[in-house]
């Protein structure tokens, strides 16, 4: 299998200046600390961490916006710093905070343009343009300016532009980042599609949930410039955290009950929600607990949400999370 | 082999002349969204430069020789800086922005396009009053020097030549930013006396101001050496007017590529337009 993405032991560190008045020093801050991983062709990648973990500077690194301080770095086979020209033609990106579209003029007039920047043949560009406005529905504020499109429809033009030139990597930084539901739900389920039918590689940084379980298949946790965290998201759901929620609804006011390694998160009169830590106690026993309190009408188990997955591992020291590959 | 490269050249060339169209017709396109604003940006900035012509009538009525220059001259020092500075900020508007650009990061977006990132940043937008200084320009020429079609030919010439001249030094002052970090109001200080002394003879400098004129503030390639070529068809001053400029624009795009390894990103939010 071949690899859209490649570090190794990738390095960035940025110079402040720290101090008061005339005292002034330089201070070397660590933005990205050695980060090694590749990603295969075609696979789409969640790359998340709080805040000032190293993620947009990483992404700066890989589109050859940025030159790293040590270590290297492969995408499509192009060194991004130093053959940032070739590369460019085969990624595209997405900055969720920064637009390529033209504020003043609709979305038809930055095709064109875009057309134009990746001299592209004319007629595979009037077809290329015309299959991204049908996909991502944009036939009726194609033609607005961007300045009168909601935040959802300049998203959904800010993906359809990146796609333009056929890009074989896109990098999103917090796509939907200010988008309400309904947006958000489309714009992932545009980047899924895109990704599962057209072999389109997605690199993904988001702080939304929502956004890595749709889209990416494998997550990347860093934090503190520091790789935390590689595995299928699927697995980072069901065994990261060792813990269950059980929602119980009851038939009638159950006997109170408790059980080491299970904690009340929320309760009624008739219901209750439980978080069962696995690695103290059996799910079986614990149900076997709640059907003694009272008859059970309905029982759900759940994994925890991957928001409170990733914000567990956020507070985690380095060396007690695994990491395997994909 | 030869010719392969040599089409694979002309190739580009079309291609960045197909983008810097695609630009002027957008850039255009985008002004014209707000035409009440274009427009009365075109007017005032023509109006502000008639007020200097005028002024300088007014002055060789009562002095009608200044150091060897009448008011001919004068009036195509503002026609060349006038077309010169207009030209090179309706097509290269940016120039004037890159202190901005480079202080907010904004030089990413650019960063990700298959194309030289100087020349197509510099595209990226047009300046509505630099369009009135180009209108202003040629008119004046065409109305008050009433030039025969070789004079009106050289006129192009040194007006692109001028053109580029400005252009690089407004990449030279605005690079600075990437290595004094907010260095918008040094380069925009800069930029204001090299207009200033772009407007006046250079003839009235003497000494360490002349030397000033040839390097730091390279004014006499606008304000001497061009008037000169003109007066007199000279294809010596012509070279050294054309010489001045491109040195300017290298040295310029030099300290930009220079500095553009320093750059450091920043994640403010903000929209092209």
């Amino acid at each position: 299998m071949k690899h859209a993405v490649e570090l190794e032991e990738l390095r960035k560190t940025f110079v402040v200046k720290t101090g008061k008045g005339l005292k002034r020093e330089n201070k070397e801050v660590v933005a990205v600390d050695s980060i090694s991983l590749k990603v295969e062709e075609g696979q789409s990648v969640a790359f998340v961490g709080p805040n000032g973990a190293g993620k947009s500077t990483t992404i700066k690194m890989l589109t050859g916006i940025l030159t790293p301080s040590a270590g290297s770095a492969r995408v499509l086979g192009y060194v991004p710093w130093k053959e940032r020209s070739k590369l460019t033609r085969s990624i595209g990106a997405v900055f969720g905070q920064r637009s390529q579209l033209w504020y003043h003029l609709p979305p038809r007039d930055t095709f064109e343009l875009l057309g134009r920047i990746y001299n592209i043949d004319r007629k595979r560009f009037a077809e290329r343009r015309d299959q991204l406005i049908e996909r991502f529905a944009m036939n009726e504020y194609l033609d607005t300016q961007v300045r009168k499109l909601s935040l959802g429809q300049r998203m959904r033009a800010e993906v359809a532009a990146s796609l333009l030139h056929f890009p074989r990597v896109l990098f999103l930084d917090e796509p939907t980042i200010g988008l309400d539901v309904i947006a958000r739900q489309e714009l992932r389920d545009l980047i899924r599609e895109w990704n599962q039918e057209e072999g389109l590689t997605v690199f993904l940084t988001s702080h939304d949930a929502g956004d890595i379980e749709s889209v990416a298949k494998r997550v990347i946790i860093i934090n503190h410039g520091q790789l935390v965290l590689d595995d299928s998201v699927s697995k980072v759901k069901r065994h990261y955290l060792g813990s269950k929620l059980l929602s119980v609804k009851f038939r009638a006011e159950p006997t109170p009950f408790s059980i080491d390694g299970v904690e009340l998160v929320k309760s009624s009169y008739h219901a209750m929600k439980l978080e069962v830590d696995t690695d103290k106690v059996e799910i079986d026993t614990v149900i076997k607990e709640i059907l003694k309190a009272a008859p059970v009408a309905d029982i759900t188990i759940e994994n925890p949400p991957l928001e409170s997955v990733i914000a567990h591992i956020y507070s985690q020291p380095k060396e007690s999370v695994q990491s395997s590959d994909v | 082999m030869e010719a392969e490269k040599e089409e694979r050249l002309w190739f580009k060339f079309t291609g960045y002349l197909t983008l810097a169209l695609s630009y002027i017709k957008f850039n255009l396109k985008s002004q014209w969204e707000y035409r009440g604003a274009f427009l009365s940006q075109m007017v005032a900035m023509a109006a502000n430069n008639c007020v200097w012509v005028a002024f300088w009538a007014l002055f060789f009525t009562r002095f009608p020789v200044l150091r060897g220059w009448g008011v001919e001259d004068v009036i195509t020092l503002w026609a060349v800086a006038a077309t010169g500075f207009g030209l090179a900020h309706s097509v290269c508007g940016n120039a004037l922005a890159l202190p901005w650009i480079i202080a907010r990061g904004q030089l990413d977006v650019w960063m990700l396009y298959p194309r030289a990132l100087l020349s197509h940043v510099l595209l990226g937008s047009m300046s509505a009053t630099s369009c009135g200084d180009t209108v202003f320009g040629f008119f004046v020429y065409l109305a008050f020097v009433r030039p025969d079609l070789p004079h009106l030919l050289l006129f192009v010439v040194l007006s692109i030549s001028v053109a580029f001249l400005f252009v690089g030094f407004s990449i030279l002052t605005g690079s600075l930013t990437f290595f004094l970090g907010n260095a918008e109001g040094l380069a925009e200080q800069w930029r204001f006396s090299m207009i200033t002394f772009s407007t006046y003879p250079a003839t009235l400098f003497e000494g360490v101001v002349k030397i000033i004129l040839y390097t730091l503030i390279p004014a006499a390639f606008v304000s001497y050496l061009p008037i000169v070529a003109l007066k007199e068809m000279s294809m010596y001053y012509t070279a050294l007017t054309l010489a001045g400029s491109f040195a300017v624009l290298a040295i310029g795009s030099a300290v930009f590529y220079l500095g553009l390894r320093r750059y450091e990103s920043g994640n403010l939010l903000e929209m092209r337009g």
